[in-house]
């Protein structure tokens, strides 16, 4: 009988000493042990930048620097799109910190600065050569300051962060000290980016190249003083020259393919456009800012939203003869475009109707319910709509989404900033043969789109231009504010609310609960 | 002594295995004549009856001693015998009775009265890796047979218990595909399915999946419900253990089974919406029209009619098996067939069960194999439009146009924008599912009292999903019909080695388990694609290669990546029990999770309980009517790691949802980089329980009860969505140990005899529980968080808006709602903001207040079975009360204004028209939760012909849900009360059905 015990014994720990691997294998799924290994790893990697960008910019980054102006509005409609009021502060200032966007930009925003500094650890321990790999580093640092920029131009004083992972819960900073820690990574890797050429036009699209760190350098010094308090006006001149002296940026001959659905690295004027696709969603301009009866017009079967317009006040900035930009914005009775997207004379009906479709520019409110136009079919088409974005035909139910990148920066906005700098006070400067006062600069984008030419420029007739010129492209707030207009309210007729023009709006607060995850984030002033 | 070489190496463990009770003291068949009369034989008559109830014993055996001769009594309790002298002794014998032995002597007439034996009586109780006898648990443990299991559509055996065990909160709609959701004690974790159901054990084998067993296949279900009887299975444990031990025969008798049953399902309740007739009415009466002339035909269409039916269902199960002394074996084979009274909305399945087992060199090896294999072909639809369609949609439209094609008005805004009845009719969701469990089995008797146990189960779900959006279909406009299909396989291994060693040394009993199990859950291995464009809609979602995607955004492939769970574990048990008064267990169970952080994968899950048996203590004799007592405390902790991702502790690299693509050099390419924080620290979530209980019969325990009082901990609990910062994460959110919850419970478990004589009986069970759930912090020292919103329901104007909170000092499903407080003078809904103004505007998010929560009070069973002759009634009566439900469907509906795009319920008639808030969720729609459900009346007859052919046929009719008494005004009270976010009715609720069937039970 003895003998039996330990023999027991040996079957338990037999079975239990071999079967005692808590180590499963990953099977399906990349981990530390097969990833990253190859090049394409890599560039994979890098890729979560960019998808990144591209999942949030043309949405809720844009709606808090649109919104918030008098460039676009998402008015109610009998209580729909009202959801939670978040249209509604955008337009009157009176976001809280609990609005979606300011906490969803800003996770956005941080999520993709943690990322980067992530990346830089996983660039450095890799096996790569060591130009390879400052060109990569070069690249995420250029990714890094541009989503920096984002979150200093929206929020202000926050924290810098450039390890991964932290030590300790990062603090708050100054925007005057996130304004330098931008301006100095982007000088210290510009001769390090790729300069744009027509052979790696495709290589580089939607990826830092030396336009996007000097486009980007020129906009912080144009702002200079709303960030710092100190004005630099002669280096976005210098800044924007570096963009304009290279002869592979030029301005597009037709300014609807710089918008268009394919649209892509062959559009010479832009420095850096966010690429979308069916595939790579966060553009929905046609789902917003289209209007929904005339989708079957457009060619396509999908239900739209009855949303997004822009105000009056904002249209009535139209107001140049031959400006092709003008035609850009759906108004009046409705047509049937031609292949071109021009209007032809066949009308389009309200369905089931022999009606007209008529979108008329008011935005006239029927109280009590807040911002709320009714619903009716009238109500439905008030507002103006733009095809700027101009429909993307391949759009279907399900996702919603437009194929058409949306630029960040472009040279038409380098040259109106540079002439607002040379109006500020900086000296104009020649760039290839040619002395670029701002009105040459003004006039070069008029003649572009057909538009009367201006005789004289000064700054209000500027930020009009930019209003044309830039609108939709989520740089109005920054414009507004830098022009101290950011408070101006244009009120909707019946309206019982009132725009909060406290200048301490002119930042977002630090969302709430990003403080309550770190108690080392200050709150703005003013909230 | 052996012993002492045992006992220092199975340290803390074995396991009772007792042998059932009644086993091997199987009466042998009573001989129907007397042998041999001899010129001296006496014929002796008599009577036998209980000692307790004086009532006649049908069945007991009369045996003269020393031969096999012998009879049994009648259904009179009467017998008689031939006996060859006076010096003949006669042996009574009754299963769960004291034998009793009489001389004859000179006496014809001996009438005898059999007095029960305690020891007998008390019943068998699965326990982790053994059985007990129930005077002998220290825990909490309720045992269901299948006399006592509800009668109904059951897919699930869940459902059986449902108002039987005190504290097992079970809710089911009607939907014949949905699980129930099966809540133990109270609410402990904050993540949903499994981490939040209890754990199964089907003969012995854990964590198999439940939806193989057929319901009629059931023998008994245990619960175990406090740590102390859980945590011999660790790591699974902490929402408590559902034990099945399926139908064998018993040694000796070979049996064959045939039960069946037909049923009719109709809905309980529909919402009460106009007719077209009547809102046009309304609307003329308030000077409006339809907004689109296109939306009103002048019908008068009730959606509700055209998508709910009167459903038939059938259930069939044949079984049989024999077993002997060495060799048992057993088939059995269900085909259930569960149509929804949702169109289009089925369930159907067959199971074939069989097991065989073999002993070998006397009786000192048991080898044994059971299969099951479960194939179920499930219909459903595309839910969310129909339930909510079928409310919303106007009434004033046809379902078909002229040419009977489908109509739609693809351009109405509002709720209800597309047709209900083609959304039924035009998509397909098909889920074939076929599950596999082998378990084999080797079982040695070593010495006396020593037995190892082997056994090796392994559980394949192959899952077929297919769905197709054809050409008609509304919800795949213009796209030419939309397939998609996946195939996955989840596979389960485990392996478990144990020791039992069960001896009595005179007044100490004793029993010990040692063991080691390794299991390995493998899920989500297949693929899934999903494409568009066919020919014409004939090939439904069976051969995508024939479709014709035109870029490549319209083929999707599913991302599931394969996922595996290792769990290895180590455990022992010890129970001791002096001269049957004093009983003690301690458990310790050595759990590792390949889910949990590296450095803390291995968690160690003790438990300790005592019990006393105050009834056998000699004070006791004074008190005569007391006839059971025993008091029972124990502790325990386990632990839980279901319920989030296996790799979570890993840094996994992936994309992101709607964040996957980039274009890298003019190509769209997948932009791969961590698809969550890693948390290489994460930890155990441990739940400890204390359960302090008493159990006492009086009247020779005609009456018995048990009463329980328990303190449910759970402590680190695992979130996957805790909110991080991002100036810290580079993704929002982290799978964390933050926060503790507590429950703290009673449960009275009361059962009586009020009456019962020789015709006529009625016993009456009653149980009911009373629960407080707490959420007590969801911060620890890295984290603090004072309240995570949950609950986005969306609604008009409302998205982005939440109903609940998850917040220290409340209970989960806590409501975080506007207030509404009456209507203004224009009677409009009026709101108290957060300054404690009266507002008649939309509040704003800042202004919901805290208003209840969706976990009930109390919630209780009501069971009576009376039987006459042959005959048998039983009904049940459950309920729960102190719970609110949140009825946002009422709220969506109740909006006057938009009764121009979609209908209104009658509840809308009595507001007014300027009601421009009517639909906003507020507390205004947060209703009691109560109700008492006459959950089923079975009635049934017992034919035992007098047949060698046939031992009985029981013939009944059965009704489910016959009424509820509730003030909830939605369709039915008993609404998903699992989750992160209970209580809530979102336009999502499968009607819950009114069953009436019929069904045999034959045995031969």
């Amino acid at each position: 009988m003895k003998k039996i015990f330990p023999l027991m014994l040996a079957a338990l720990f037999m079975t239990a000493s071999s079967c005692n691997d808590l180590d499963v294998d990953v099977e399906s799924q990349y981990v530390k042990e097969n990833f990253p290994v190859t090049e394409a790893d890599y560039s994979s990697l890098l890729g979560t930048m960019y998808s990144n960008l591209s999942s949030n910019f043309a949405i809720n980054y844009w709606r808090m620097q649109e919104l918030s102006t008098d460039a676009a509005i998402i008015p109610a409609r009998d209580g729909n799109f009202d959801d939670g009021g978040q249209f509604r502060q955008l337009h009157y200032h009176t976001w809280t910190v609990d609005h979606p966007n300011v906490r969803g930009i800003w996770e956005w925003g941080f999520g993709g600065i943690n990322n980067c500094n992530r990346l830089l650890n996983l660039v450095k321990e890799s096996a790569a050569s060591e130009t390879s790999k400052n060109n990569t580093i070069a690249e995420i640092r250029a990714m890094r300051a541009l989503y920096y920029f984002f979150m200093m131009d929206l929020y202000g004083n926050v924290p810098v962060i450039d390890v991964f992972p932290v030590g300790s819960l990062p603090a708050t900073q100054q925007r005057g000290k996130v304004f330098q820690f931008i301006e100095s990574e982007l000088l210290a890797i510009v001769q390090q980016l790729p300069a744009k050429t027509d052979a790696n036009a495709t290589l580089y699209y939607g990826r830092p190249t030396k336009g996007l760190a000097f486009a980007l350098l020129a906009k912080m010094y144009l702002n200079a003083g709303v960030y710092t308090g100190a004005t630099r006006y002669p280096e976005t001149v210098a800044m924007a020259d570096s963009v304009l002296k290279n002869t592979n940026y030029t301005l597009n001959a037709r300014h609807a393919d710089i918008f268009a659905p394919a649209n892509g690295p062959q559009i010479k004027e832009t420095i850096f456009a966010v690429p979308y696709d069916q595939q790579i969603p966060g553009n929905q301009f046609t789902r917003f800012g289209f209007f929904a009866y005339l989708a079957t017009a457009y060619g396509f079967n999908v239900g739209l939203s009855i949303a997004m317009s822009t105000t009056p006040e904002y249209y009535n900035r139209f107001n140049l003869k031959g400006d092709f930009r003008t035609t850009t914005w759906l108004v009046g009775p409705q047509f049937v475009p031609d292949a071109n997207g021009q209007p032809t004379t066949q009308p389009v009906f309200y369905p089931g109707t022999t009606t007209q479709i008529v979108i008329t520019p008011d935005l006239t409110l029927k109280p009590p319910k807040p911002m709320d136009l009714g619903n009716t079919l009238a109500d439905q088409s008030k507002g103006v709509r733009s095809i700027k974005y101009y429909p993307d035909r391949n759009i279907i139910q399900a996702t919603r989404l437009n194929g058409n990148d949306v630029p960040v920066f472009r040279l038409a906005d380098l040259m109106l900033m540079k002439a607002e700098a040379i109006l500020r006070g900086a000296a104009a400067t020649t760039v290839r043969g040619e002395l670029q006062t701002p009105l040459v600069l003004v006039n070069r984008i008029r003649a572009r789109v057909g538009a009367e030419l201006a005789v004289s420029v000064d700054l209000p007739s500027l930020l009009d231009e930019r209003a044309r010129e830039l609108y939709w492209e989520a740089w109005r707030r920054n414009d507004l504010i830098r022009y101290g207009l950011f408070e101006t309210e244009y009120p909707l007729p019946n309206d019982v609310l009132t725009m909060n023009k406290d200048v301490t709006r002119r930042l977002y607060p630090i969302p709430a609960t990003e403080r309550s995850l770190n108690p080392n984030l200050q709150q703005n002033p003013g909230y | 002594m052996k012993n002492q070489y045992l006992l220092p190496f199975l340290l803390a463990g074995m396991c009772a295995a007792q042998p059932a009770s009644g086993q091997g003291i199987t009466p042998p068949v009573a001989s129907q004549k007397a042998m041999a009369a001899k010129p001296a034989a006496i014929r002796v008559t008599g009577m036998v009856t209980s000692s307790d109830e004086k009532q006649p014993i049908p069945g007991v055996n009369v045996l003269l001693k020393g031969t096999s001769t012998g009879t049994s009594t009648d259904k009179n309790g009467a017998y008689s015998l031939e006996v060859p002298d006076a010096g003949a002794v006669l042996v009574f014998s009754y299963l769960g009775y004291l034998n009793q032995e009489i001389a004859v002597q000179s006496q014809t007439a001996i009438d005898v009265v059999l007095v029960q034996d305690d020891k007998q009586l008390s019943e068998v109780v699965v326990i982790g890796y053994g059985t007990a006898n129930k005077k002998n648990l220290t825990g909490a443990i309720t045992s269901v047979s299948a006399d006592e299991f509800n009668q109904g559509v059951f897919a699930t055996p869940a459902q059986l218990l449902q108002g039987k065990v005190a504290g097992l909160n079970i809710t089911k709609s009607g939907d014949p595909n949905q699980r129930p959701a099966v809540i133990l004690r109270g609410p402990s974790t904050l993540r949903s399915g499994a981490a939040q159901e209890p754990f199964y054990v089907i003969d012995g084998v854990p964590g198999a999946s439940i939806d193989l067993l057929a319901p009629s296949d059931i023998e008994t279900i245990d619960v175990l419900k406090d740590a102390s009887s859980t945590a011999i299975y660790g790591s699974r444990a902490a929402n408590g253990v559902i034990m099945v031990t399926t139908k064998r025969a018993k040694e000796g008798q070979s049996v064959l089974s045939y039960s069946a049953y037909a049923a009719m399902d109709r809905v309980s309740k529909k919402i009460d919406m106009l007719s077209g007739d009547e809102l046009r009415k309304y609307l003329t009466d308030n000077g409006q029209k339809i907004i689109n002339p296109l939306d009103d035909d002048g019908s008068n269409t009730n959606w509700q009619d055209l998508l709910l039916r009167t459903s038939y269902s059938q259930n069939h199960n044949l079984s049989f098996g024999s077993a002997s002394k060495t060799t048992e074996y057993g088939v059995s084979v269900n085909y259930f067939k569960n149509n929804g009274i949702l169109k289009n909305t089925s369930l159907e399945r067959v199971i074939v069960r069989g097991n065989v087992s073999q002993r070998f060199f006397n009786n000192r090896l048991k080898l044994g194999i059971t299969f099951t294999n479960s194939s179920s072909n499930g219909d459903d639809v595309y839910q969310g439009g129909i339930l909510s369609g079928m409310l919303f949609y106007l009434p004033t439209v046809s379902p078909f146009n002229a040419d009977g094609t489908y109509k739609e008005n693809y351009n109405r805004t509002g709720s209800g924008t597309r047709n209900p009845l083609s959304i039924a009719d035009n998509n397909i969701i098909r889920n074939r599912n076929n599950k596999l469990l082998l378990n084999g089995l080797v079982q040695v008797d070593i010495l006396k009292g020593l037995k190892f146990t082997l056994s090796y189960s392994t559980q394949r779900d192959q899952n077929n999903f297919g769905t197709y959006l054809n050409s008609a279909s509304g919800l795949a406009v213009g796209l030419g019909g939309i397939a998609r299909r996946s195939a996955t396989l989840n596979k389960f291994d485990i392996i478990e080695g144990y020791f039992n060693y069960d001896r009595n040394f005179g007044r100490h009993e004793i029993q010990l388990l040692a063991g080691y199990s390794w299991q390995q859950d493998r899920s989500n291995d297949g693929f899934g694609v999903q494409t568009q464009k066919f020919s014409n809609d004939n090939l439904s979602f069976n051969n995508i290669f024939l479709s014709n995607p035109s870029s490549l955004a319209q083929i999707a492939f599913d991302n599931s990546p394969i996922s595996t769970l290792r769990l290895i574990s180590y455990y022992g048990r010890v129970q001791y029990q002096f001269d049957n008064k004093y009983l003690f267990q301690a458990s310790l169970r050595n759990d590792g999770s390949s889910a949990i952080g590296r450095n803390n994968r291995f968690g160690l899950f003790p438990a300790i309980s005592a019990g006393w048996r105050v009834i056998n203590e000699d004070f006791m004799q004074e008190l005569p009517f007391v006839t059971d007592l025993k008091a029972r405390v124990g502790y325990g902790v386990s632990g839980n790691s279901l319920g989030f991702d296996a790799f979570s502790s890993l840094l996994i690299y992936g994309t992101l949802p709607g964040n996957s693509k980039f274009l890298n050099n003019g190509v769209i390419t997948n932009a791969i980089g961590p698809v969550k924080n890693e948390n290489p620290d994460l930890r155990w979530e441990t739940t400890a329980t204390t359960n302090i209980g008493v159990d006492f019969g009086i009247l020779k325990n005609r009456i018995t009860a048990s009463v329980d009082y328990y303190i449910k901990k759970t402590s680190d609990l695992i979130y996957d969505q805790y909110p991080v910062s991002t100036t810290e994460y580079f993704l929002p959110t982290f799978t964390a140990n933050v926060g503790k919850v507590k429950n703290t419970g009673i449960e009275v478990v009361l059962t009586g005899i009020p009456f019962r004589n020789e015709r006529f009986s009625w016993v009456s069970a009653v149980n009911v529980a009373s629960n407080k759930n707490v959420i007590e912090t969801i911060s620890n020292e890295k984290f603090t968080l004072k309240t995570i919103p949950t609950a986005q329901l969306g609604g008009k104007g409302q998205s982005g808006n939440f109903s609940q909170v998850v917040q220290p000092g409340y209970p989960l499903g806590t409501f975080n709602l506007w207030h509404y407080v009456n209507k203004n003078d224009k009677g409009v809904s009026s709101y108290e903001n957060a300054a404690g103004a009266l507002i008649s505007t939309q509040p704003l998010t800042t202004d919901a207040r805290i208003v209840g929560n969706a976990q009930p009070n109390l919630i209780y069973g009501w069971n009576n079975t009376f039987t006459y002759r042959n005959f048998d009634l039983n009904f049940l009566l459950r309920g729960v009360s102190g719970n609110k439900i949140l009825n946002a469907t009422l709220a969506s509906l109740n909006n006057p204004a938009d009764s121009k795009l979609q209908n209104i319920p009658r509840f809308t008639l009595g507001e007014s028209y300027n009601d421009i808030n009517g639909y906003l969720i507020s507390d205004r729609f947060l209703e009691d939760g109560s109700y008492l459900r006459l959950d089923n009346a079975t009635f049934g007859y017992t034919l035992k012909p007098n047949s060698p052919y046939v031992k009985a046929v029981r013939f009944y009719v059965s009704g489910n849900n016959l009424f509820v008494i509730t003030g909830y005004r939605g369709i039915d009270p008993e609404i998903n009360i699992g989750g992160l976010t209970p209580g809530i009715d979102n336009n999502n609720y499968y009607p819950k059905t009114r069953t009436l069937s019929i069904g045999l039970n034959a045995s031969f």
